[in-house]
């Protein structure tokens, strides 16, 4: 194993094992959780044929959002906490490169979210049995789609912490992760002929930048397929996948090139 | 200042501002500092707080970028992973992962030299035992005193078995024990053939430790040398008490009057005790004692300092 390998591993292991013991993720968890019994309790007073589709909202909604709002708190916290708390100087005064660092904190995080979404996703489908669904490679394909999403959003927070407090990182990042949900909106607004868009002067190249400037984060969601039963191809996934990688590659790149440029006063 | 060869930390007008505030208020923390640290030394970076020593520091670490002028280690620019692989750095008031066990805590700085299996296992237990920490290995370091904080931290800084270690403020948070086993670690270091960088403004530290010194302040080095060579250039002195009702002039380069309880006390040049004790005599005033004294590095510093301020040499906001 190359000492690299061995650094990025040491990293990201240290970044996992601090957030997992942070705070705020067994409050957030604990949400989740409430969250998956609350849509049993309302299920139950659904219709019959309406009891699968409650619980099935409420789980890809609890993950999905409960997923981004993990990624967005703890991805603004633990570099900032690392440079506030010092413990910055040890491992950088190391022959550790900036960017692995950087990499390091990226990679622990979403090790922590991997874990975490998976647990939450085998509550989700022990309460789609309880309700009579039968759990599939759909509800397996609609979790990983919620993964990329996370995953992407991880990347956004890590990227803004490397030089933004953690309250302006949170800001921001949260702030992309809407712009990202609202980009078929944005585009439809900005096809139509009379609108927003269209009628205030100077805004249409703002709406401009915002579809290409910004992923498409719907891309991740398939609550719909899951209701109506449309099945969700591999490809989609991969391609999915693949969208949220070159998007959260990018993000880290610029994070690192700011973060190489840092003082650590 | 030429280019020295064998030295094994070479700082050439380094220069480092900070802007500061949302004015962005610009603050020149060095203002072209040059010295050279040769290798095997035991050298002492001396200065008042906010002189510079931390922001010197961490550009040699390679925590800060400097604005200009140039800082090698083994002859390579700083920030170099090849520098940080030969390189053991205590940061002033050193902090860990506090979950972790002091243990964990050097496994893990292990890992981050590629040590890992049985030479890491053995290397931090080692390093454990040799700062006092052996028994305290197992508990997590949240529950760490300042003074073990201390000397884990100075654990992590020779993980590596570094050529050169680089310690800002060393001894801050230990009792005198503490403090002299961190002198006896740079002697045992020194014996080992290793380098020492140490800062501290802990005068005596630096006088019984270092071979050779460099004393900043304001972001400039306004001395360096060796302890023996600055200390005999500054020369002896000569300290008298005297009784006295009327005020007495001090001669000039010398020092005084203080007032020390009812006596006034001078240091003087030993050129001029005579001048001056004649003159005590005709004014009437009795002397108490005349003492000679050998100069300390502390009587260096406060005199370098003073004149240093004194000519205005400053101008750091």
């Amino acid at each position: 194993m190359s000492r690299l390998f061995v650094q990025l591993l040491s990293l990201s292991k240290i970044t996992f094992l601090e957030s997992i013991r942070h705070r705020a993720l067994i409050g957030l968890l604990t949400v989740a959780l409430a969250f998956m019994g609350f849509s049993l309790v309302l299920s139950a007073l659904a219709l019959r044929d309406q009891a699968l589709r409650v619980v099935t909202n409420f789980g890809v909604f609890s993950l999905s959002f409960l997923g981004v709002v993990i990624a967005i708190i703890l991805g603004v916290i633990l570099v900032y906490k690392e440079i506030e708390r010092k413990t910055i100087y040890t491992v950088l005064a190391k022959p550790v490169p900036r960017p692995l660092f950087v990499l390091g904190k990226y990679l622990g995080l979403a090790a922590m979210l991997i874990v975490t979404l998976s647990l939450l996703a085998g509550a989700w489908f022990m309460v789609v049995m309880f309700r009579g669904g039968e759990p599939g490679i759909d509800h397996i394909y609609a979790v990983t789609l919620i993964f990329g999403e996370v995953l992407l959003v991880t990347s956004v927070a890590v990227f803004f912490s490397t030089f933004a407090s953690p309250i302006l990182s949170g800001i921001f990042t949260f702030g992309f992760f809407l712009i990202g949900r609202s980009v078929p909106v944005i585009e439809h607004m900005l096809s139509r002929r009379t609108g927003l868009f269209v009628d205030v002067p100077g805004l249409r190249p703002i709406g401009d930048l915002l579809v290409t400037g910004f992923p498409d984060l719907t891309v991740f969601q398939a609550s719909n397929e899951l209701l109506h039963g449309i099945p969700i191809s591999t490809s989609y996934v991969v391609q999915a996948l693949g969208y949220s990688c070159s998007y959260s590659v990018v993000l880290l790149s610029l994070g690192v090139l700011i973060f190489q440029r840092r003082d650590f006063i | 200042m030429s280019i020295d060869s064998s030295a094994l930390i070479s700082v050439r007008d380094l220069k480092k501002e900070f802007r500061l505030g949302v004015r962005l208020r610009r603050v020149d923390a060095l203002k072209g500092i040059s010295f050279d640290v040769p290798g095997g030394a035991v050298f002492g970076f001396l200065g008042p707080n906010g002189a510079g020593k931390t922001t010197t520091i961490k550009i040699l670490a390679g925590l800060i970028h400097s604005s200009s002028g140039s800082a090698s280690i083994f002859g390579e620019a700083v920030g170099a992973s090849s520098v940080g692989a030969r390189l053991g750095y205590l940061p002033e008031q050193p902090y860990f992962y506090d979950y972790l066990s002091g243990r964990e805590t050097l496994l893990f700085y292990a890992s981050l030299f590629g040590l890992k299996g049985d030479l890491a296992v053995r290397r931090s237990e080692e390093l454990l035992d040799r700062v006092g920490l052996g028994h305290a290995g197992d508990r997590a370091v949240r529950k760490y005193s300042k003074g073990m904080m201390q000397r884990l931290g100075i654990a992590q800084a020779l993980i590596n078995d570094p050529e050169l270690i680089i310690l800002d403020e060393p001894m801050s948070g230990l009792d005198p024990i503490g403090r002299k086993e961190v002198r006896d670690l740079m002697f045992e270091l020194k014996r080992a053939g290793k380098t020492v960088f140490f800062s501290s403004h802990i005068l005596s530290d630096i006088e019984m430790a270092c071979d050779r010194v460099a004393i900043i302040n304001e972001g400039q080095i306004i001395e360096s040398g060796s302890v023996s060579d600055l200390v005999a250039r500054a020369g002896d002195l000569v300290e008298v008490f005297i009784r006295s009702e009327a005020s007495l002039e001090a001669p000039e380069g010398s020092k005084g009057p203080e007032l020390v309880g009812d006596l006034h006390r001078f240091e003087l040049k030993p050129g001029s005790v005579d001048s001056f004790l004649a003159q005590v005599l005709d004014s009437g005033a009795s002397i108490v004692s005349v003492v000679p004294r050998k100069t300390t590095l502390e009587d260096l510093f406060v005199q370098e300092i003073h004149s240093h301020r004194g000519e205005g040499k400053g101008g750091a906001p």
